[in-house]
């Protein structure tokens, strides 16, 4: 990915942000100032702050952090990532059928995996205990709604 | 009332035991989460936004504040023992404050670090006392295009001045006002920029962006670079937490200049903590009868620039509870919660919210000597937190901001959405686009467009309401000059 590739997110992100506001609809009551005019500004500024980097990254006046000294991704980054984001795909796709506890374990194992931690016993117990801390903290003292903490209601 | 009586009865409130106890539990946590690299007072105040619905408004902003203060105090203890400043404005801490502890004064440099933070953390409380009640009498002559016009000149400020670079810090902030804006119109009931979707209609929240943005992003870049697999070099803890008598003569000096640096940048719209602390850091340097000391680990740089940052977090609060303006991410969170219980901020706060707002202001100096006791006698503590695997931290990190944003509303949609906001987060923090600007902005996004369209229906419709009103029309210029002047003068100078 380079600064290049942002730029055309952002045009993405634009298109879609007028896209959208394309469906707003205008006002039934005559009003001063509708629901429509503020949205359009905003738009048009990222859409004109989206152009401006564009220009800049293709001139190579834009930077990437990870190629400075010392902060290149070693090799496994994209492994690494994708362990995170699969630790918070099974929170999401688990927690209504299984409850807060087994889900947030399996979460934690995710994101421990992409800091190199293997996936073992060790880490599963390690992540049982901090899910199961939490879970009490916040909805047994603290009295938050994170839902039952096991598939059977507890 | 005047302020010194308004004050007391904040006193009295601040000083019932269950408040008092919300403030101890807001200074550890504050403390602890300061210490912690990854985690910072914004991400924690706003993972704590769900308990809004079971805790009262004031026990809530005195553990706020108390985590604001703590965090600013914790901080010090990562720059020194560990020469990883877990925020920006602690950054100056560690280039003397770990040489210093290389050179076995790390209790020193943490005593001189938490007195010093005590001592400007108070001056600057003094001054918010003081200062709040004038500020508030000028804004109460505000109109709303006056409003607007401040708004504007904060969100230039905020995104446009702080940063390195103008243009990716205004498309932080023009993306947290696009996200801002999503969400049913309150004025005509229109759902805008929301894809039709139910779970976008009350808008994006400001726990799932900020949590996404900092902890998720946070460890999704981490975790692609392969670089925090094991524990930093955590330095021993060395050295008398006393101080000798030259270690006092050297710092006293170095704590007022640093708290009367601090508390006035940081209460402007651009202040910030970490001009503050440079500033500090080159004065000390200047003054000091010991300057070849500077780079070895010299007492007054650990000094002055610690007492400027929590001068300066005392600093970021007035505007804030004086304008309803958040002028950094954890004040743009502070105004969520006020939002969260009801409250309207501004100079109305005051008078409507007064018992609030003294009891909040009574409880930072109560905050002040917790956090003294509590951050030298726990320094062992702090140290083993330090020593906590990377892979442990960053795993019960993501699972508690998981757990804070599914407990908000038990909703899987806006997990989802952490998850997203982690992926911009992650692609902010590898191009260097800052994070504040995005939240401000997402906080400010419907409360500009309100006041701009209060003042335009009060003026007919008419545009040169904001430049003819000579208030408006200077807030107005400061923000034009806050974008030309910058560029034009590393031109000029290039």
């Amino acid at each position: 990915m380079t600064p290049r590739h942002v730029a055309l997110l952002m045009a993405a992100l634009a298109a879609i942000a007028f896209w959208q506001w394309t469906l707003i609809p205008e006002p039934v009551m005559q009003q001063a100032v509708g629901p429509r005019l503020f949205p359009a500004l905003v738009v048009a500024a990222l859409a004109l702050v989206a152009v401006l980097y564009g220009l800049s990254a293709w001139r190579g006046r834009q930077i990437d952090l990870s190629h400075e000294d010392g902060q290149s991704a070693l090799p496994g980054a994209q492994g690494r990532l994708l362990s995170v984001l699969g630790g918070g795909l099974a929170f999401m796709l688990l927690v209504v059928p299984l409850g807060f506890v087994i889900p947030a374990t399996l979460c934690g194992m995710g994101v421990a995996r992409g800091f190199d931690a293997p996936l073992g016993w060790r880490s599963a117990l390690i992540n049982l205990l901090v899910a199961a801390a939490f879970w009490t903290l916040f909805a047994q003292i603290l009295g938050v709604g994170l839902g039952p903490a096991l598939p059977w209601g507890i | 009332m005047n302020a010194f009586d308004a004050l007391l009865g904040g006193f009295a409130n601040a000083l019932q035991p269950a408040t008092l106890m919300w403030g101890f539990v807001g200074c550890f946590v504050g403390t602890l989460v300061g210490v912690l690299p990854g985690i910072g007072p914004a991400l924690t105040i706003a993972l704590l936004l769900p308990l809004t619905y079971h805790v009262p408004a004031t026990s809530m902003f005195v553990m706020f504040a108390g985590i604001y203060y703590g965090a600013a105090y914790g901080g010090s203890t990562t720059s020194i023992l560990l020469n990883t400043p877990g925020e920006s404005a602690a950054v100056v801490t560690s280039l003397e404050g770990n040489k210093m502890a290389r050179r076995g004064r790390a209790g020193q440099a943490l005593a001189t670090a938490a007195i010093g933070s005590f001592v400007a953390g108070t001056i600057g409380t003094l001054a918010l006392t003081f200062v709040a009640p004038w500020v508030v009498e000028a804004a109460l002559a505000f109109g709303p295009a006056e409003y607007f016009s401040l708004m504007v000149l904060s969100l230039v400020a905020v995104s446009a001045v702080l940063g390195n670079s103008m243009l990716r810090g205004v498309i932080s902030l023009a993306a947290g006002l696009l996200f801002g804006l999503v969400g049913v119109d309150l004025q005509t009931g229109q759902p805008r920029l929301t894809f039709g979707r139910a779970e976008l209609l009350d808008g994006i929240e400001v726990t799932v962006a900020a949590v996404g943005l900092f902890a998720v992003g946070e460890a999704l870049y981490l975790a692609w670079q392969g670089r925090e697999a094991k524990s930093a070099e955590v330095m021993k803890m060395s050295g008398s937490l006393w101080l000798s008598k030259s270690d006092w003569a050297r710092s006293w000096k170095a704590w007022l200049r640093g708290a009367l640096y601090g508390f006035p940048i940081g209460a402007m719209p651009a202040g910030g903590a970490e001009l503050p602390t440079l500033l500090s850091y080159y004065t000390e340097k200047k003054l000091s009868r010991h300057p070849e000391e500077f780079g070895h680990g010299a007492i007054e740089g650990v000094a002055g620039p610690e007492a400027a940052n929590n001068a300066a977090a005392a600093g970021v609060l007035m505007p804030l509870l004086t304008l309803g303006i958040p002028t950094s991410a954890t004040a743009a969170i502070m105004l969520s919660a006020f939002e969260g219980y009801g409250i309207q901020t501004g100079p109305q706060l005051f008078t409507a919210q007064g018992s609030l707002v003294w009891t909040l202001i009574a409880s930072l100096y109560i905050g002040n000597v917790i956090l003294l006791i509590l951050n030298l006698p726990l320094v062992g503590l702090w140290v083993k937190l330090l020593k906590i695997p990377p892979p442990w931290l960053y795993a019960g990190i993501i699972v508690i901001s998981t757990a804070g944003v599914y407990g908000a509303g038990n909703s899987v949609f806006n997990v989802g959405l952490l998850f997203v906001f982690g992926l911009i987060g992650f692609v902010m923090r590898r191009f260097d686009f800052p994070a504040a600007p995005l939240i401000v902005g997402l906080i400010l996004a419907p409360m500009a467009e309100q006041s701009m369209r209060q003042a335009l229906t009060i003026s007919m419709g008419d545009w040169s309401t904001f430049v003819t009103r000579p208030l408006s029309a200077s807030l107005l210029l400061i923000a034009v000059l806050l974008l030309i002047v910058p560029p034009l003068w590393r031109r000029v100078r290039g």
